[in-house]
């Protein structure tokens, strides 16, 4: 079951919302626009239950509504994404170059042990220190390179272990800097 | 009164010469004419979704199936609402449903009441060809009266409908897609706690199955009334 993260709004951010409704309320499919934008403006790239909330209310959308689209697009994010994010090629050219046994180890690096999350067609896992975000999608359109793995959105071509492990170091390196 | 210039079709169902204004389905103009074509999602006063695929007929020419819920009557069209092919599919589409969720009717406050059933009788099924998905779903009896019970819920979006557009209310939605879809109430809170419901039950009177009954029900005991709905859009028809 999905729960929703609670965060109030300040009120710079409510700011930010009513200019952008401001601009495409109305307009049918404005909804999803609107939505992405609080996200893309979201530090940690997620929709918190308030801001849900404050969207629902200003553009008089049912809160059923506004929880149906949220959940039906994979763009939209519910929890506080990582610093970093794996995304792991789950398409069939990418499967049969061993894109499982990459995520399997990855996950298990990174500290994820319940096998239902491996069997998940979708996964978009989040470690508890907020540094990773790890994720899957069906297909790249890149299979000749496969398997395929894009770190925080630049792609890896006939990505192994080694390189996935080397990746990761560096990015903990990284992200220990900042 | 219609104006005079309504455009009429008249169309052949089942062998029989019939008519119908030309916005209506061919599910609606079976209807008045006694002919039954079997349902779950349709219901007399809320837009057609074309969800649960039940209402499939044969239209002469046509290779493809069509829900006549949301087929309009078209000029010289010719239906067949009953035959070997369209009772096969019917079958399986019920046999699915039944496999998607936990349907124990013995159990079931529906009992006897339940649309999903009465049609599965009606097509003569006494077993299923499929697996059974027994997947674990939650019961939610945290509204005061009523209670939803998603192991029977067949996704048909009823609810979802009369509470948006008869109640105003929309506390019902879908959340997420295919085999995870399901019906929530708000930001998938519980019913109890909606700041939205107001608990006027027209969700529970047209839920097909015992998925939404009201408390204190126990097996077979949840009759359905249905007959405000119609009755309501007539009213407001008029006040129009
Ligand atoms: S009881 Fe009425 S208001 Fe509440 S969810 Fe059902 S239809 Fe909507
Ligand atoms: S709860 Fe009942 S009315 Fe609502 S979608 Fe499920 S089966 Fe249909
Ligand atoms: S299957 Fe991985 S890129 Fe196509
Ligand atoms: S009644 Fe036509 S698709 Fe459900």
């Amino acid at each position: 079951m999905i729960t929703l993260t609670s965060l109030p709004l300040a009120e710079a951010d409510q700011e930010f919302l009513d200019k952008v409704i401001a601009q495409r309320g109305g307009r049918p499919g404005a909804l999803l626009g609107i939505l992405g934008k609080a996200q893309d403006h979201q530090p940690r790239k997620f929709l918190p239950r308030e801001t849900l909330e404050y969207i629902a209310a200003k553009t008089d959308t049912p809160l059923a509504r506004i929880f149906s689209v949220v959940t039906f697009y994979a763009l939209f994010n519910l929890e506080p994404q990582g610093k970093n994010t794996i995304c792991i090629c789950r398409g069939t050219a990418c499967h049969t170059r061993g894109s499982r046994e990459l995520l399997e180890s990855l996950m298990f690096k990174l500290g994820f042990h319940d096998p239902d999350d491996e069997m998940a067609d979708k996964i978009s896992l989040n470690t508890n220190d907020g540094k990773y975000t790890i994720r899957t999608v069906a297909c790249f359109g890149q299979c000749a390179l496969a398997p395929v793995v894009e770190v925080n959105h630049e792609v890896y071509g006939h990505m192994n272990e080694q390189t996935l492990q080397r990746e990761l170091e560096h990015l903990g390196r990284e992200t220990a800097k900042k | 009164m219609r104006p005079a210039t309504t455009n009429v079709k008249t169309l052949k169902i089942d062998g029989r010469d019939l008519s119908g204004r030309q916005e209506e389905t061919i599910l609606e103009v079976a209807r008045q004419n006694g002919i039954f074509i079997p349902r779950l999602c349709e219901m007399e006063g809320l837009t057609d979704v074309g969800a649960c695929r039940m209402c499939l007929v044969e239209i002469k020419g046509q290779n493809r199936l069509l829900p006549a819920c949301v087929t309009a009557v078209e000029e010289g069209m010719e239906v067949t609402t009953d035959s070997e092919r369209l009772q096969n599919y019917r079958r399986m589409i019920l046999e699915l449903l039944f496999t998607e969720r936990n349907h124990v009717c013995s159990v079931c406050v529906s009992n006897g009441h339940c649309e999903m059933q009465m049609l599965a009788q009606r097509l003569g099924i006494t077993h299923v060809h499929f697996p059974y998905r027994y997947p674990k779903e939650e019961v939610d009896a945290s509204h005061d009266r009523f209670v939803i019970d998603h192991n029977r819920c067949i996704l048909c979006t009823r609810c979802v409908r009369v509470c948006d557009e008869i109640e105003g209310a929309h506390t019902w939605d879908i959340t997420g897609r295919g085999i995870d879809a399901q019906v929530i109430t708000d930001l998938n809170e519980p019913w109890g706690s909606s700041e939205t419901c107001t608990g006027c039950g027209k969700c529970v009177h047209v839920c097909p199955t015992g998925a939404l009954f009201e408390k204190g029900r126990s097996v077979a005991e949840m009759l359905k009334r249905r007959q405000f709905l119609p009755y309501l859009t007539m009213m407001r028809e008029e006040n129009e």
